[in-house]
């Protein structure tokens, strides 16, 4: 029992004595990218291709945390960049309104803070006033990058608006309730889809919190209820391919030679929403690259740090282009690149 | 005539399928103790239960100086001055002396806050007049069981009771502590307390008792002064027929030495122990509370460790490191604790019973159900077990045969050599009588008991000899021309070390 | 006596009896209920959380638990894809998942059984550690384009679903387990009275180390049929699924205080959460609705279920006494 204390208490102190010693080996700045979860398939692609772009400055040391989907963690981790000092802050919220007084902290104690994917607006903190102007304002003293919901969500929506069949009925995945994307993306599919297509009949609408395994469930039940389900309409990628493997062998759904009777919706362009769209069973996507949104971080990160602009000016918004049948390839291609796609899972 | 304390008149209760109490009336005089004596079942329990509010009689009316009164329940109870010690102790042995003792009670100021000044002030005083040398800040797992059971005995009292309900209380108490007991309950008579005092020990019952009450079958049979009784009589009217002989004792031959543990030591718990037994013998083994003969026992079995000493069966020596092994060697032991060590008991007698025996109804890839019943109903014929079906849970039998039922199950494994350790603890007279010829029988047919026992006449009536243990140590042993409670105790105390350790 | 008969036999079977109230009810709430499609489906849908309430119930019935299984799950089944996908071996992928789900349950039953850490505590720790492990492993990423793999949980042979034929087979090996096994019998005994058992020469610290082992065969092959399934490796799949097995297993009368449950309660308990689930899915009930319905009904379901069982225990009390007072 002593021993154990004793070891403990040494491997402690050890600790302590190194951390300071490995910050202060180089004068690189410190930076710390606060993402919302480990376990989330872009959250860690966004923290792989922060890693990746941090690499090509030599002035930047990066440190990635996560909130493991957790908002209590989420406080935790935002202090503990108080604490412990860096120099620039990145955080990827998992519920704005919960970090928006912890990143509001962090620009009061003085240090650069950049939210990004999403942006962390001033109505997070004071709540929300119906002035649009004020609503949508980056919040106070912070920066942002970010990729725009609704344009995303426009993408497959004004797609939608020509494709979907009349009188067709359709059935929404939704990511979870308050997530500032999930959200924004189901306003935009209503301003630029069920608004115009009045004559849409929504046959299911459900929260599968951007879970692949729960939107399966869903859609497995869903077709049991009789009605032929024209369009599946999803909040991000994950869903919409959990909904399609839950009619892989569904004849009603997808013919013996592969062709669906159903459009498919899906946002952010993963990996496997890009299979699925050359497999011809996903319609369209648009891309929420986060190799880009890593790369402008870390370009305004570069820029503030030595000084050649405010962080309050940090305020960009990166490109939604639309994958579909037609440039599917090209988009396959970078994640060949990049590894995430190996030439055998094409093969298949 | 002198003042009624408490009077119940006429209680009837009766639950689904079964009237537990049918028109019970007694009194108790203030100032006395009155005993209720009958058999486990004989619904003293329920009578118990319905004096302290925890059952609601179906009939009747229960006096407290001569008003009626209703106790709906243990809170109101206790408003009455009613107070009871339970058998099955209540306490929870993380927290203190203090907080145990004032516990559902605790004084608080005007805010809710619990006033622990008080709590430790009140504590103190209370130790210091009782005689008890422990700190109130102690953790009661600290405390042996006789010590948590004085110390519910004293809580209960010292609750201004008017009317103190004890049921078994010396069941897990020393006999130092007994006494104690029994100076407390003198010293309660004096200041005109009323004590209703259950108890198997009919000794114990007919030191202390003023009046007797017997109930049989949930009905009074009989309520007299003590001295107007003797032992056989209550027995008599507890079990409804005259008991012959309390201890069916056969003398028969007995054969080789079968059974012998030699230089069995464990560091601060027992040292030299040195006993045999032979086949069709019963060996005792007497001592007080805590002289190391359960331990003893436990580390022969395999229960618990040994730091060394051999084990001989038939003469040759063997290796037992856990209860598995002891039993391939037809060594078996039916444990003291029938809760603890006993009965599992949320599962059927059938499963109960067969759970040493495994072995003999599941084979070549199936278990052989048919097989297991038919082998237990047998066993349960032959050792007069009674239950409803032979899937009733265990839990629900009474303490008597829930014993047989263990007894059954070591019985299944076909012993050589049983130790039982306490085998009628809490249990009532008819039952003991039956354990005793299921002993007997088990001698008779040639096999070998060594039992523990803190009742010296059981082990007077039923041993061929006596083993004493004190303090870790054997400190004698008698044979049957020999036994007397006078040297036994001698023995036991430690007053007298007879230098030979067994013939 | 007859009469009592009956109603003890009713009173044995409570579970299944809320289990077809429960039916009948969702026949009359939907007429698509009843359609062999969707009662495939809920059968389909059941079968990772089945395996696992298998493996919750016979650690429950022991007296302990298992808060990994979710994590191990997951764990093995992102090395079973990985394999898969570089050796395309069916086999080699299975034995990947029940090795990884026998190493970390053998983690978990050594500091139960030989450190006598709280299972709760060792398998807690597990399930942390066993998902940190997926995480590092894929790099927080899907595995994707599992090819035949999917035949696992997605093939059908004739009529019924592989996934549905693997979980009938695993019902009859359990069922054997507990009813034809001297180890099932000693699980209810260490359950029921652990120092009782070992006092009756059995040796509970073995069938500790077989349970652990036994749950960690089932975590591995749910991780496999899961993963087929949805057709990706997630190694962040099946969070909080330790949670559906232990509602089915507690739901089908397995006591956590130990000594008591049976394969076909569990079996039951796990029908009752599915057809909820699937009812309420079908009439389109939002799923924050859906929580509190459902978390309403578990409780209603266990409390009659115990409510039964104990006016059974007092009957034959009363019965007792009964012939007691009968002999006397």
């Amino acid at each position: 029992m002593k021993k154990w204390k004793a070891l403990t208490a040494a491997a402690l102190s050890m600790a302590m004595v190194v951390t300071p010693v490995t910050a202060l080996a180089d004068d690189a700045y410190r930076v710390c990218f606060v993402a919302r979860a480990s376990a989330d398939t872009f959250a860690a692609w966004l923290t792989n291709e922060m890693k990746k772009a941090a690499e090509q400055y030599d002035d930047i040391e990066l440190t990635c945390v996560s909130g493991e989907a957790d908002d209590a963690e989420m406080a935790k981790q935002l202090e503990d960049c108080i604490t412990k000092q860096y120099d620039y802050v990145i955080v990827q919220s998992n519920n704005n309104a919960a970090q928006a007084p912890y990143v509001k902290a962090i620009a009061d104690a003085g240090i650069p803070v950049v939210t990004t994917n999403p942006t962390t607006h001033q109505c997070d903190l004071d709540g929300e006033t119906g002035d649009p102007e004020v609503d949508n304002a980056v919040m106070a003293g912070t920066g942002t990058v970010d990729a725009d919901p609704v344009a995303q969500a426009a993408v497959g929506a004004q797609r939608a608006v020509e494709e979907v069949p009349e009188n067709a009925n359709v059935v929404v995945f939704r990511g979870p309730s308050g997530n500032y994307h999930a959200e924004k993306r189901r306003e935009a599919w209503d301003t630029y889809f069920f608004d115009v297509r009045k004559d849409v009949n929504i046959l299911y609408e459900d929260y599968a919190n951007w879970n692949n395994d729960e939107a399966m469930a869903l859609m497995e039940t869903w077709v049991q209820g009789g009605t032929h389900i024209d369009a599946i309409i999803s909040m991000n990628d994950n869903m919409a391919a959990g909904a399609i493997e839950a009619v892989r062998n569904n004849t009603d759904y997808i013919a013996e030679d592969g062709t669906p009777s159903f459009l498919a919706y899906g946002v952010d362009g993963t990996a496997q929403g890009c299979l699925l769209i050359k497999e011809g069973l996903l319609t369209a996507t648009a891309l929420q690259n986060a190799a880009e949104i890593a790369q402008l971080n870390m370009d305004y990160c570069e820029k503030v740090l030595n000084g050649e602009m405010e962080y309050t000016d940090v305020n960009d918004y990166v490109d939604a282009p639309e994958i579909n049948a037609e440039n599917v390839d090209e988009f396959i291609q970078i994640y060949v690149e990049n590894g995430e796609i190996s030439e055998a899972d094409l093969a298949e | 005539m002198e003042d009624i304390k408490l009077r119940v008149e006429g209680i009837e209760k009766s639950f689904p399928g079964v009237k537990a109490l049918s028109n019970i009336s007694f009194a108790v005089r203030k100032g006395t103790v009155h005993a209720l004596c009958g058999e486990n079942g004989a619904g003293k329990s329920t009578l118990m239960k319905v004096l302290t509010g925890l059952y609601k009689a179906d009939a009747g009316q229960i006096y407290i100086d001569e008003k009626p009164v209703e106790i709906k329940n243990p809170i109101q109870a206790r408003e009455y001055g009613i107070s009871m010690i339970a058998q099955e102790l209540n306490y929870v042995s993380e927290l203190s002396v203090e907080e145990n003792l004032f516990m559902g009670r605790l004084p608080v100021n005007r805010f809710g806050k619990v006033d622990w000044k008080k709590v430790r002030q009140e504590a103190v005083k209370f130790l210091k007049e009782e005689h008890l040398s422990y700190a109130p800040d102690q953790k009661l797992k600290t405390l042996t069981v006789s010590d948590i059971q004085m110390l519910e005995i004293i809580k209960a009292i010292t609750n201004n009771a008017q009317i103190v309900l004890m049921d078994e209380p010396t069941s897990s108490i020393s006999q130092k502590e007994v006494e104690l007991l029994f100076e407390k309950i003198a010293e309660l008579k004096a200041k005109g307390v009323s004590i209703v005092y259950i108890s198997h020990k009919m000794d114990e019952v007919f030191r202390i008792a003023d009046d007797i009450t017997v109930i049989r079958d949930g009905e009074v049979v009989s309520s007299d002064r003590a001295e107007n009784l003797d032992i056989d009589t209550v027995i008599a009217r507890m079990v409804g027929r005259k008991m012959e002989n309390v201890y069916p004792k056969e003398e028969m031959p007995i054969g080789e030495k079968v059974f012998e543990v030699k230089d069995f030591h464990q560091k601060g718990i027992f040292d030299n122990i040195n006993f045999y037994a032979r086949k069709g013998e019963i060996v005792g083994f007497a001592g007080l509370v805590g002289a190391g003969r359960t331990e003893v026992m436990r580390a022969v079995f395999g229960l618990d460790p040994k730091e060394g000493g051999t084990v001989l069966i038939d003469g040759q020596e063997v290796a037992i490191r856990s209860p598995e092994d002891a039993i391939s060697r037809k060594l078996i032991m039916l444990s003291e604790d029938r809760k603890e060590y006993g009965i599992v008991p949320v599962r059927s007698v059938t499963e109960n019973a067969s759970l040493a025996s495994l072995k003999n109804y599941f084979f070549k890839g199936f278990c052989h159900r048919q097989k297991e019943k038919e082998e237990v109903r047998e066993i349960f014929q032959k050792m007069d077990v009674k239950t409803p079906t032979l899937d009733t849970l265990i839990s629900s039998l009474s303490g008597g045969n829930a014993q047989k039922v263990l007894l059954a199950r070591w019985m299944l494994c076909e012993p050589e050599i049983m130790i039982l350790d306490e085998p009628t603890r809490g249990i009532d007279v008819g039952a003991k009588f039956e354990i005793y010829k299921l002993m007997t029988d088990i001698v008779r047919d040639g096999r070998t008991i060594v039992m523990v026992s803190s009742e010296l006449p059981e082990l007077i009536g039923m041993c061929d000899r006596i083993y004493v243990m004190c303090q870790g140590l054997i400190t004698g042993c008698l044979e049957r021309k020999d036994f007397s409670q006078e040297r036994i105790m001698m023995l036991a105390t430690g007053l007298l070390n007879s230098e030979q350790k067994g013939a | 006596m007859n009469k009592q008969k009956l109603s003890a036999y009713l009173q044995r079977f409570s579970i299944f009896i809320v289990l077809i109230v429960m039916f009948l009810v969702c026949s009359l709430l939907s007429p698509y209920f009843l359609t062999p499609n969707n009662l495939m489906n809920v059968a389909r849908q059941l079968c990772v959380g089945i395996l696992l309430a298998y493996a919750e119930m016979i650690l429950i019935v022991s007296g302990f638990l298992d808060l990994s299984i979710g994590s191990v799950l997951a764990l093995a089944g992102v090395l079973s894809v990985s394999c898969f996908k570089s050796t395309h071996s069916m086999l080699l992928a299975l034995l990947v998942a029940f090795a990884v789900g026998v190493v970390c349950n053998l983690i978990n039953a050594t500091f139960v059984a030989q450190f006598n850490v709280p299972a709760f505590i060792a398998t807690l720790g597990m399930q942390q550690v066993a998902r940190g492990v997926a995480l590092y492993y894929t790099g927080g990423a899907n595995i994707l384009q599992l090819g035949k793999f999917v035949k696992l949980g997605q093939g059908m042979l004739g009529p019924i679903p592989i996934p549905v034929l693997i979980v009938l087979v695993i019902t009859v090996i359990v069922w054997y387990l507990f009813n034809h096994t001297r180890y099932g019998r000693s699980l209810y005994a260490i359950g029921g009275n652990r120092k009782a058992a070992e006092a009756s020469g059995i040796n509970a610290k073995k069938s500790i180390y077989i349970s652990y082992i036994i749950c960690g065969l089932l975590a591995g092959l749910a991780g496999a049929i899961f993963m087929a399934r949805n057709n990706s490796g997630i190694p962040n799949g099946a969070v909080g699924y330790e949670m559906t097995g232990l509602t089915a297993a507690i739901v089908g009368g397995t006591s956590f205080s130990g000594g008591v449950g049976t394969v076909m309660g569990t079996v039951a308990g796990a029908f009752i959460i599915g057809f909820l689930e699937n009812i309420m899915n079908l009439i389109g009930v939002n799923s924050y609705i859906q929580s509190i319905i459902e978390g309403a009904i578990i409780v209603f379901a266990v409390a009659f279920d115990i409510r039964s069982k104990n006016r059974k225990t007092t009957k034959q009390i009363m019965a007792v006494k009964d012939e007691d007072a009968k002999k006397g």
